[in-house]
Parts: C-alpha cells; sequence; structure tokens
C-alpha cells in the first residue's frame, strides 16, 4: 500500500527514530511502511493519522 | 519498550537457559557414562534440561510479544520456518525408517536444528525486510 508517511515525516524535519518514539514502534517498523514493504496494523495506522491529524484515507492509499 | 530493551531481556534469559541446558545435558552424559544411576535418578536429572528448554520458549514467546507488530512478524515467519524444517525432517526421516530401514534418527538433534534453522530463517528475513 502506497501512503505519505515520508513526507509527512520530513515536513516535521523528524527522523525514522523520532517518529518510532511518538508511535512507540521501532525505526525499522517506519522505514519498512515508508517504503510500503509492510502495511501497518488497524491500531497502528489510527495512531499515524491522530498524530499527523489527517484521516487514515489522506496518508494511505490501498487504490494505487 | 525499545526493540533494545526487548533484545536484551530476551538475551538475559535465554542464554543463560542455553548454559544450564548444554551443561546438564553433558553432565547427565557424563554421570550416566561412569555410574550405574537408578532409573529414577536419570529421570529426575532429566527434568532439568527439559525445563530449561521451557524457559527458553518462554523467553521466546515473551520476545516476539514485546517487539513491535512488523519485527514480531518476521520472529513468527521465522518461527514457522524452523517448525517446518524440523517437521520435514522428523516426518520425511519418519517415512523412510518404516520403509526403507534406515538407521533411526536421534531425535535430540531436533531441538539444536530448530534454532538454527529459525535464527538462520529470521536473519535471513530481517536482512530482507532491511531491518540490518
Amino acid at each position: 500500500m502506497k501512503n505519505r508517511l515520508r513526507a509527512l515525516r520530513s515536513e516535521r524535519n523528524w527522523s525514522q527514530a523520532v517518529l518510532g518514539d511518538h508511535l512507540d514502534v521501532s525505526r525499522q517498523t517506519i522505514n519498512a511502511i515508508e517504503a510500503g514493504r509492510y502495511d501497518p496494523s488497524l491500531p497502528l495506522a489510527f495512531k499515524i493519522a491522530r498524530l499527523f491529524g489527517q484521516p487514515i484515507e489522506d496518508i494511505f492509499d490501498d487504490e494505487n | 519498550m525499545t526493540t533494545a530493551q526487548a533484545n536484551y531481556r530476551f538475551f538475559k534469559v535465554f542464554l543463560p537457559a542455553m548454559v544450564i541446558y548444554v551443561a546438564t545435558t553433558a553432565g547427565i552424559v557424563w554421570l550416566s557414562d561412569r555410574h550405574t544411576l537408578p532409573a529414577y535418578a536419570l529421570y529426575g536429572l532429566t527434568l532439568v534440561p527439559i525445563a530449561a528448554i521451557f524457559v527458553a520458549f518462554w523467553a521466546q514467546w515473551r520476545f516476539a510479544m514485546e517487539l513491535d507488530e512488523f519485527l514480531r512478524l518476521i520472529q513468527i515467519k521465522g518461527t514457522l520456518i524452523g517448525v517446518a524444517c524440523i517437521m520435514i525432517i522428523a516426518s520425511g526421516w519418519g517415512q523412510l525408517e518404516r520403509l526403507a530401514d534406515v538407521p533411526r534418527l536421534p531425535v535430540f538433534w531436533l531441538l539444536p536444528v530448530f534454532w538454527v534453522t529459525q535464527g538462520l530463517a529470521t536473519t535471513f528475513i530481517s536482512k530482507r525486510e532491511g531491518v540490518f
């Protein structure tokens, strides 16, 4: 699944490790999500959406 | 909990359990080679390495639960591959023992084979997924 996580993180000048700390996951997990190698669980997707103040569908795109 | 903390907690339990397993296994073999121990003593002594295996698997379980969802998935995939290898070896060799009269496989070695295949599979998947 494509997502805008890298762009949203860059806007805030956060490293993957910092974003991982905010979400209580590892840097490796952030890297895998950004690279599209791993689709987060629903609870983690909600956490990401809440952190960036955007709806899930604005961050994750399951159609392309 | 961070991944580093989970790793530390895992190895703090897993490594001593494996040391106890190897040491007590070797000790029991050494003892039984030199002394005629009653069967109940051998059964009793063997409970120690069995308990060590139980503790090692409990540590493995706790480790997987303490990781985040992506790293946990990698651990579970590696464990499944390890289990699959063991089942294929045990069941495949069992068929050969039944049908082809091959020598009996010492099932003692299945656990070390599991740890090696599980470790290699987890390392390979981690590498492929860009974990390190």
